[in-house]
């Protein structure tokens, strides 16, 4: 047995320790998915690069409508352009261009810089994100709720991440955090009142065997 | 269509996209949120002189910190000595993150945003002078810095880095007697701690009296813990030669680098490794690693972009015209530094960080854009970028210089807002207190306590007749700045007198003429303000001292008349 093998078998063995102490539960969902942001601040590319180090291909868009994602993988053709941009990495031979999404994963995280970039003001970010998760809920496409910016990242009460929190988490199938954007148990809260699985991680890395489990 | 009907129907097209405030196909999408356009990677330039490229021996570096909303006040940090097992906070600090005045100060409300760790502190820490970033330390240690961008993966906005760059740029000012000394404290902090969260790609102009490099670090992606073994950050460091000046303009600088030549490259130990980890580079491929290549490239020219990137070629071509670099050359393959046609003074340099880029293709004057008062700011502020784009927070030039004591060798001189309109201002490294004028205002709070407004004051006054107005600024840069200029020598001598009689005298003659300067030099842009309004209210000529006004001044040129029948003749129906 190799020094990875015993690694990652060590790795996986204090992951489910860890996960069971914690009364965490993994919910399985299906592919493909979407990536997406709620904010627009870069820790969607994280997310992106989550996915890419657990093998799992998506499509993402900066700011996908209800009416994109209808249109399912690939998101009806649409190509980057200012202010927009898209890219699909689901294998089509699976999932035919048109696959309805069983998932769409929200990276939470507010940037002025990143919503001037797309042309968006805080109530309008709102306004498309609520828009997207009825269209979710209506479709039966999970939502996922991804919060890895940290303590200094949340901000105060009524603070544009705080406003982007309440517009995706309470609404999630579940919701994954690391432990630092959690200190003040804010989404352990919204998960305990809406009884939507959550799991903390310690570091954006250990989103990686998370994914891995929920859609593998 | 006849030729003149053509040439009538081109100029009001112009026209009417001047008059209606378009701007003509660009690099960019219009943004949609007024104000956030300012927050896009193009941010600021740094110039960059050699001790042996300057007319006076020093060394050189500048900060134009371009982007609008961000804060502009500074404050000085006093030298302190640490107890063994005493230990630094440290603060995730963004460079963009403002505050509401009522709420507190900027330098106060960052420990709101502690990073969770505590390093350990040094025996002694120096003091220095900070804005947005540390400037300069009592060591004459002086930064200048530039945003570069990085690749898209490399990118790490977790917790997991604990250091920004402001962060790491005060650790340097603190923990850093030479120019590589900082670079080896920032370099290896964040490679322990981890770097990016606030920041990617970034270059920094660090200087001491006798040489200058240029440090550029990027993150290592998100992925990264510090429980991987690995370094957190990735970085480079190259030396400018003593006589060659560098500009970086958001564009990262250094490319191959030879690490066996210590005296003119450093670099974390994973520089090329992981650029082969991520793809970035392959070793077969029979071409060197370039750190700008693998981690931080930008495509094309001043001339591909029309502008979008022309000031990297415009400063080499306004220090050495007789290289005749051009501008249809890539941005890089420009060279990394460059022996200018002459030496530089520190007046030159505050001249290029006023430059509009005129006369060049990409002039903001160029036909009818300035408007009948050839103002460059009327027509498109963001395109072409050019290094005075009338954005800047604040502007620094530093000077390091040998043969003077720390305390009065180092100088930087801080210019608020817009480059064009400002006076540049010097304060001692050994200065002991920044001006509470200086610490205190924001963007959205008109405040005659605060030293920037009485610049935007004056700045705003230019505007509305630039061509006649800049010369009233201009006759009172030359007496505020460049006699001030003319006056260091003087305060130097009696500053090292002082020195070598009692080194505390020295501090508060340094300290004192520091903040007194400060003060004539605010009180004057407040009363310029003033008088610009007066001089040029309802657009006609005041003459204070006659008591009387010239309705026909300031003239409308003849061009303007033109361009305004011209606009006529293409919204006339047409008549058949």
């Amino acid at each position: 047995m190799t020094k990875k093998i015993i690694f990652g078998l060590a790795a996986a063995a204090a992951l489910a320790v860890i996960l069971i102490a914690a009364g965490q539960t993994v919910p399985k969902m299906g592919l493909p998915i979407l990536t997406t942001s709620a904010g627009q601040s870069t820790d969607v590319t994280t997310l992106n690069i989550v996915l890419d180090e657990a093998a799992i291909m998506y499509d993402y868009c900066d700011v996908p409508t209800a009416e994109m994602v209808a249109d399912g993988v690939g998101l009806g053709g649409r190509e980057s352009g200012p202010g927009f941009h898209v890219e699909s990495t689901t294998d089509q031979a699976k999932f035919p261009a048109g696959t309805p999404y069983k998932a769409v994963l929200f990276a939470i995280g507010a940037s002025m810089k990143g919503m001037g970039a797309s042309g968006l003001t805080l109530d309008s970010e709102e306004s498309r994100l609520k828009k997207l998760i009825d269209y979710c809920k209506a479709n039966k496409i999970s939502v996922v709720a991804v919060h890895i910016g940290g303590e200094s990242k949340r901000g105060p009460a009524g603070s544009d991440n705080e406003r982007m929190i309440d517009a995706v988490a309470p609404l999630a199938d579940y919701i994954v955090v690391t432990k630092d954007s959690n200190k003040d148990g804010r989404f352990t809260k919204i998960a305990g009142a809406k009884k939507i699985p959550l799991t903390e991680v310690e570091y954006a890395l250990g989103l990686v065997d998370i994914v891995k489990q929920v859609f593998q | 269509m006849k030729r003149t009907h053509l040439w009538a129907t081109g100029l009001a097209l112009v026209l009417a996209f001047a008059l209606t405030g378009h701007s003509l196909p660009a690099q960019e999408q219009a943004p949609a949120v007024p104000g956030q356009e300012d927050l896009h990677g193009d941010g600021c330039t740094v110039i960059i002189v050699g001790k042996g490229a300057s007319t006076d021996g020093s060394v050189m570096t500048t900060h134009t910190c371009d982007c609008g909303i961000c804060d502009w006040t500074f404050r000085h940090v006093p030298p302190a000595d640490h107890k063994p097992g005493s230990t630094r906070k440290i603060y995730h600090i963004s460079q963009y993150k403002t505050w509401p005045p009522s709420e507190g100060l900027k330098w106060d409300l960052i420990k709101k945003d502690f990073a969770g760790i505590d390093i350990p502190e040094v025996p002694h820490t120096y003091g220095y002078h900070h804005g947005s970033f540390g400037y300069m330390n009592d060591k004459q240690v002086a930064i200048g810095e530039s945003t570069i961008g990085c690749q898209r993966k490399m990118q790490n906005p977790t917790p997991s880095a604990k250091l920004d760059l402001t962060m790491l740029t005060l650790l340097g000012m603190e923990r850093g007697g030479t120019a590589r000394e900082a670079i080896q404290v920032m370099g290896s902090l964040a490679e322990k701690y981890g770097y990016g969260f606030h920041d990617d790609g970034e270059m920094l102009a660090v200087a001491d009296p006798n040489e200058v490099w240029i440090f550029e670090i990027c993150p290592v992606g998100p992925l990264w813990t510090p429980e991987s073994g690995k370094p957190g950050a990735v970085w480079a460091a190259q030396r400018v030669p003593d006589d060659h000046v560098s500009v970086c303009p958001n564009e990262s600088r250094i490319g191959e680098i030879d690490l066996a030549n210590k005296d003119l490259f450093m670099a974390s130990p994973n520089v090329v490794s992981l650029a082969v980890e991520m793809g970035f580079y392959d070793p077969n491929s029979g071409k060197p690693f370039s750190f700008k290549r693998a981690y931080s490239p930008v495509e094309g020219s001043a001339v591909s972009t029309d502008g979008g990137i022309q000031r990297l070629w415009r400063f080499f071509d306004l220090v050495a015209p007789s290289q005749k670099l051009k501008p249809e050359t890539p941005n890089m393959d420009l060279p990394f530094s460059i022996k200018p046609d002459k030496k530089l003074s520190v007046q030159d340099v505050m001249a290029m960080t006023r430059d509009r880029s005129y006369g060049t293709p990409w002039d903001p004057l160029k036909g009818i854009r300035g408007g009948p008062f050839k103002n460059p700011n009327y027509f498109n502020r963001r395109a072409p970028r050019v290094i005075d784009d009338g954005r800047a927070e604040y502007t620094t030039v530093t000077q390091s210089r040998a043969g003077l004591p720390d305390p009065v060798g180092g100088l930087v001189w801080i210019a608020f807002g817009s480059q064009d309109t400002a006076c540049y201002m010097p304060f001692y490294a050994g200065a002991t207190e920044l001006p509470k004028s200086f610490a205190v205002g924001d963007h959205w709070t008109f405040s005659r306590d605060s030293a920037r407004w009485a610049f935007d004051y004056t700045d705003f006054h230019v505007q509305v007749v630039y061509s006649e107005a800049i010369k009233d600024v201009q006759a009172a840069q030359a007496k505020y700045e460049a006699e001030m200029i003319a006056r260091i020598p003087e305060i130097d001598a009696q500053a090292v007198a002082l020195y070598k009689k009692k080194p505390a005298e020295g501090a508060r003659f340094l300290t004192g003429f520091s903040l007194n300067n400060a003060q004539t030099v605010v009180n004057a842009w407040w009363k310029l303000g003033d008088d610009l309004l007066v001089k040029y209210n309802r657009l006609y000529l005041y003459d204070v001292e006659k008591r009387n006004y010239n309705r026909s001044q300031p003239a409308v040129p003849d061009w303007w008349k033109k361009a305004v029948r011209a606009f006529d003749i293409l919204m006339e129906p047409d008549k058949k």
